[in-house]
């Protein structure tokens, strides 16, 4: 499984918003909920506006839901 | 597993299946003694129409257990997985071809000799596509 650089509190944020469940969060956003899920687990890091679109649906700001790990030096990765 | 992971699964198993009734109608020497185009056009035709026969089948009865699912527009994680999985299908298309005209021009194939190797390349090509797919939704790209 490739993990991402980016970690996020998606999961805890929805459970302290009544428990919102992936396929709630994904319709709201515009995704799919194994997209959702697959953020959620670090095995893909979404576009700018899809995590904007996730930090208003949640009512918080971007970086309460992510936070990069990797340091000011770009690692190398498989480029997309 | 969402709408589109299955329909990549669905694809892969009936290329699969297209690739070896393919392979299993062409005689031992097909390379440089291809069958008459007649009966391998009709082999082709037969194949080709199993495929989209399987195709629609299987992809309606996984639609119509997920309709919400199947009407959904991809979203850019599939969008994703279906452009890096084609880049990948494109090199091996362009190798197996290429490498594969080159080698029977080489033996003296004819020229039905080659189609029928570039089509089987493109199968392949294919399969490595929707394979890829299919390892992408697992690993999560």
């Amino acid at each position: 499984m490739t993990q991402t650089s980016i970690t996020n509190t998606i999961r805890k944020l929805r459970f302290e918003r009544n428990e919102m469940t992936q396929q709630d969060l994904a319709e709201r956003v515009g995704v799919t909920r194994q997209t959702i899920n697959a953020i959620e687990l670090g095995k893909y890091s979404p576009s700018l506006e899809v995590a904007f679109r996730i930090a208003a649906t949640l009512g918080v700001r971007l970086e309460e839901v992510f936070s990069y790990e990797g340091g000011g030096q770009p690692s190398p990765k498989d480029p997309r | 597993m969402s709408f589109r992971e299955k329909s990549a699964w669905i694809t892969l198993v009936t290329l699969i299946v297209l690739m070896l009734f393919y392979i299993t109608h062409l005689p031992p020497t097909w390379m440089l003694d291809p069958p008459p185009s007649g009966w391998m056009f009709h082999v082709l035709a037969a194949g080709v129409i199993g495929f989209v026969v399987i195709e629609i089948v299987a992809h309606v009865i996984v639609a119509i257990r997920a309709p919400r699912d199947a009407q959904a527009p991809r979203d850019e994680r599939e969008r994703l997985i279906a452009l890096k999985a084609t880049s990948i299908a494109a090199y091996v298309y362009a190798i197996l071809s290429l490498g594969s005209v080159f080698f029977l021009i080489h033996l003296g194939a004819n020229e039905t000799g080659v189609f029928y190797c570039v089509f089987l390349s493109f199968i392949l090509a294919e399969i490595v596509n929707y394979a890829a797919r299919v390892v992408y939704y697992r690993r999560g790209v």
